[in-house]
């Protein structure tokens, strides 16, 4: 592991964990590109068809067991996701967006399974592959149902503004709509779970460091100070992560819904 | 037709779904345009500083474009 390594630093000193625990080695020799975050990437994706699988290959009209949990978690996406923002398209963006709530769900999840213990978004390229997806199918759309000049018309010249403001505003709506939500969309994600798992790094290792590896009197209490607050943010890290997850996708929901209607 | 009964029939025009979109579209894209704000006009801003010299452009652009963001959100979202 990854912590006993930092353990045999020279000095008999507490050391916080740092950038190290996101700098994972290969799995296989020689492969380069076939790290940690990328082996449980894999394993979510199959881990999400499988659940649906379960749950939808075959429904019920009374649903039991795996179907039950699934239908709450689309009632849950159709509800407070999608119907807010795409009102009566939104049962024909429901694949999408359940598919991107379950996964980064699951992605986030594996910050806090034993084992796995690394939340995937907490490398950048992950969130950034997901958000670029999104900002592509926003501009497509948008051309397409407001055309190429009515779609930009519409983002930079909304209506309901005095004439003259337009020249100062419209550079703003550029912005803010091209790049600065894109970015903040893949941004709020990864820096979320790599804030997450460096919290609970350092608190483990508080508790490890001062129970079992330096056990002194005083600092024994310290030692039981980092496994309580191990134990309570994981459980805030895994609101967090719902949080997260969910923020995700209702993002994703409120970009395609403003390229399917203009704003008004 | 009485007062009330114009509100109540205007009321129920209002569809719960639309203002929780527009309360969600405010809540997510004011600290965007905020940022957008900063950004260009303070940007506008530093690049006056540097052609002319004059270092007080920079913060001028940066104030200037924060209030212009919050004048656009209300604008947009305030009513």
């Amino acid at each position: 592991m990854s912590t006993l390594t930092l353990l045999t630093a020279p000095e008999d000193k507490f050391t916080p964990p740092g950038l190290e625990l996101f700098d994972l080695p290969p799995i296989i020799a020689g492969v380069t590109w076939f790290t940690k975050p990328v082996l449980l990437a894999l394993l979510s994706s199959v881990i999400v068809i499988a659940f649906c699988w379960a749950a939808f290959a075959n429904p019920k009209i009374v649903p039991r067991g795996v179907q039950n949990v699934a239908e709450m978690g689309y009632m849950f996406v159709r509800d407070q996701v999608a119907r807010p923002f795409l009102g009566k398209d939104a049962d024909r963006w429901m694949g999408l967006l359940l598919s991107i709530f379950f996964m980064v769900w699951i992605w986030n999840l594996m910050g806090v399974v034993p084992v796995f213990q690394f939340p995937v978004a907490s490398h950048i390229a992950f969130p950034i592959v997901l958000a670029l997806s999104i900002y592509i199918l926003k501009i497509y759309l948008g051309v397409k149902h407001q055309g190429l000049v009515g779609y930009f018309k519409n983002m930079m010249f909304p209506p309901g503004l005095p004439k003259p403001i337009y020249v100062l505003m419209a550079p703003l709506e550029f912005l803010s709509n091209m790049i600065i939500a894109p970015f903040t969309h893949a941004v709020r994600l990864f820096a979320n779970m790599f804030a997450g798992h460096i919290i609970l790094a350092f608190f483990s290792l508080v508790g490890f460091w001062f129970l079992f590896e330096k056990l002194t009197p005083l600092g024994a209490p310290l030692g039981v100070i980092g496994v309580v607050m191990t134990i309570a943010m994981t459980g805030f890290e895994m609101f967090i992560q719902f949080l997260q997850a969910f923020l995700f996708s209702m993002l994703a929901a409120m970009y395609i819904g403003n390229s399917l209607h203009a704003e008004h | 037709m009485p007062a009330i009964v114009v509100a109540a029939m205007s009321e129920k025009k209002i569809r719960p779904e639309d203002d929780g979109r527009d309360f969600a579209d405010a809540a997510w894209s004011i600290p965007s345009y905020l940022l957008s704000g900063m950004i260009f006009y303070g940007g506008a801003g530093w690049l006056l500083s540097k052609w002319t010299g004059v270092v007080a452009f920079t913060p001028i652009g940066l104030i200037l474009g924060v209030a212009l963001a919050v004048y656009l959100v209300y604008r947009k979202y305030g009513r």
